[in-house]
């Protein structure tokens, strides 16, 4: 997309050499907040064509600040960016929109999906310290403390299987996950079990806004198969469903589906495994 | 304390169709608040209630057919107390540019402006931007990702959930907060919730000078659905559980 590409990290981590044209390192302040790195970054990105972000919510203040700075705005999740179009997801993936920036500088955030395997090669050695330029209004950092995470990296899983609101009480999951043991299969959910009733972890939400997987297996139980659920699995190799409701969605983008009380098939299913 | 929530009225993505050419069919949908942006009326609600003599005003900003009766009184049975819109086919579909510029426009506007709650993200484009680009516009704070509003006199502690960390930060006021869903659960307004929502202040009005857009629409189109077999058999049925565990298996 470029002739020179400078890279620049927020943060503690190390910039690695030979990814890049130059390379530029902020530490953020013990009181401050990543977010705040913008004025510390315009300088490196006054005079850029593209600017590519990650997909984080620290980075996403941090390059909003700098389009809004800039008088544009930054084209979000880019699934892919050819010749200048950004396709994106629109309305959690019911449809697909393509859009181009208007703006000398095009702003875009970007998963590392969005570019196949594309290489990262150059000749940067030890990245630039950048010094802190604090804003007028500074955000205080009063504690930081890591998320516990319940240990399940679904992106790693190739059998996945996901609990939907077909699950009526919190104790039934306990089925699932006699089911995930015996195929070895993640378990995660959609959004409402994760922030609705929180029966599920936050992380093992799967569609719009939480994971977007590709299994080789994807079983969905008391799923309905709304599309913003169904985005984060559309890649998967094999789709299997169960769900009481014979017209639920599900039922007409599965390779497989069972219409049952999963309170039933879910033992008869484990056992038949 | 003055609250404004800055909320997105969308298409309702239930009543979105595909057309055989693939193209979004959305002449059927009816004007819905943006889901997420519930969470946020709600926690303003909320922390309005908590700080006490307060006021929650609602902005929005779209094309003329957000001017919907139903749903204004849907916006105000949640808790808040006035509405601000601006509906003109001028301001349909912004940018997140030029969607904070007019947002700005009419919370400055409004007058005295303690915080500013956006929800999530909206249900169209899911961006993020709006709330960061509305902090910018008004020369204020913003943080994303916050799941926990604490009013502490000139500040406001907040709990944001990222990625990897829980940060607890103190913002000053005012400031632009954009809240995750888990922050407030919506509540179901009542009929009484709904008459009364019809009595409120509600401000509708034009647009005004749009800011010229920074991001141009190419195409919007439905994506590609994988070919599926669609093979679904009733659970009852004999050999019917057999033959799916089967099917699990040999996709194993």
């Amino acid at each position: 997309m470029a002739d020179e590409v400078a890279v620049a990290v927020i943060g503690a981590e190390e910039v690695p050499a030979g990814i890049a044209d130059a390379a530029y390192h902020v530490a953020v302040p013990a009181d401050a907040v990543a977010d705040d790195a913008n004025l510390t970054l315009a300088p490196v990105v006054e005079g850029a064509d593209v600017v590519i972000a990650e997909p984080t919510r620290h980075v996403k203040s941090v390059v909003g600040k700098l389009a809004a700075a800039a008088g544009a705005s930054v084209i979000t999740d880019a699934l892919s960016i050819e010749g200048g179009v950004a396709t994106e997801m629109y309305f959690g993936g019911v449809g697909q929109v393509k859009r181009q920036a208007e703006t000398s500088c095009a702003f875009y955030t970007a998963g590392a999906g969005a570019f196949g395997d594309a290489q990262p090669s150059g000749g940067n050695g030890a990245a630039e310290e950048l010094a802190w330029v604090a804003p007028a209004n500074a955000v205080k950092l009063v504690s930081s403390s890591p998320i516990e995470k319940s240990g399940v990296d679904l992106t790693k899983s190739d059998v996945v299987v996901a609990a939907g609101r077909g699950f009526a009480e919190e104790g039934d999951l306990d089925l699932a996950r006699a089911f995930c043991d015996k195929i070895g299969a993640g378990l995660g959910c959609s959004r409402p079990l994760a922030e609705g009733v929180n029966w599920m972890p936050t992380e093992t939400y799967i569609g719009v806004s939480g994971l977007m997987l590709s299994p080789k297996v994807y079983v969905g139980v008391g799923i309905s198969g709304q599309m913003q659920h169904m985005v984060g699995v559309k890649s998967a190799g094999t789709v299997f469903a169960i769900n009481k409701d014979k017209n639920a969605p599900i039922f007409k983008q599965c390779d497989y589906g069972l219409v049952g009380d999963l309170k039933t098939i879910l033992p008869a299913l484990t056992a038949a495994l | 304390m003055n609250i404004v929530v800055a909320v997105k009225v969308v298409p309702d993505d239930q009543d979105i169709q595909v057309t055989a050419a693939g193209e979004l069919d959305m002449s059927k949908a009816h004007q819905a608040i943006s889901a997420y942006d519930l969470n946020a009326i709600e926690a303003a609600a909320q922390l309005a209630a908590a700080a006490g003599d307060s006021t929650v005003s609602v902005v929005t900003v779209g094309g003329s057919a957000i001017d919907d009766s139903k749903l204004k009184k849907n916006i105000l049975a949640r808790g808040a107390d006035q509405l601000f819109m601006v509906a003109d086919d001028a301001a349909a579909d912004l940018d997140a540019h030029a969607t904070a510029a007019a947002l700005a426009e009419k919370i400055q506007a409004i007058g005295a402006c303690d915080v500013v709650i956006c929800g999530d993200g909206s249900a169209d484009n899911y961006a993020q931007q709006v709330d960061v680009q509305l902090a910018a516009k008004l020369g204020v704070p913003s943080v994303n990702g916050v799941v926990k509003i604490e009013a502490n006199g000139a500040a406001i502690t907040a709990e944001r959930k990222l990625e990897d960390v829980v940060e607890v930060v103190e913002v000053p006021t005012p400031c632009v907060l954009a809240v995750s869903p888990d922050v407030a659960l919506p509540r179901i307004p009542g009929m009484k919730d709904i008459l009364k929502a019809g009595k409120k202040p509600m401000d509708i009005a034009g647009a005004g000078e749009i800011a010229a857009a920074t991001v141009k629409t190419i195409e919007v189109k439905a994506p590609e659905a994988a070919e599926r077999k669609l093979d679904v058999k009733d659970a009852a049925d004999d050999g019917a559980i057999e033959a799916f565990a089967a099917a699990i298996k040999a996709a194993l």
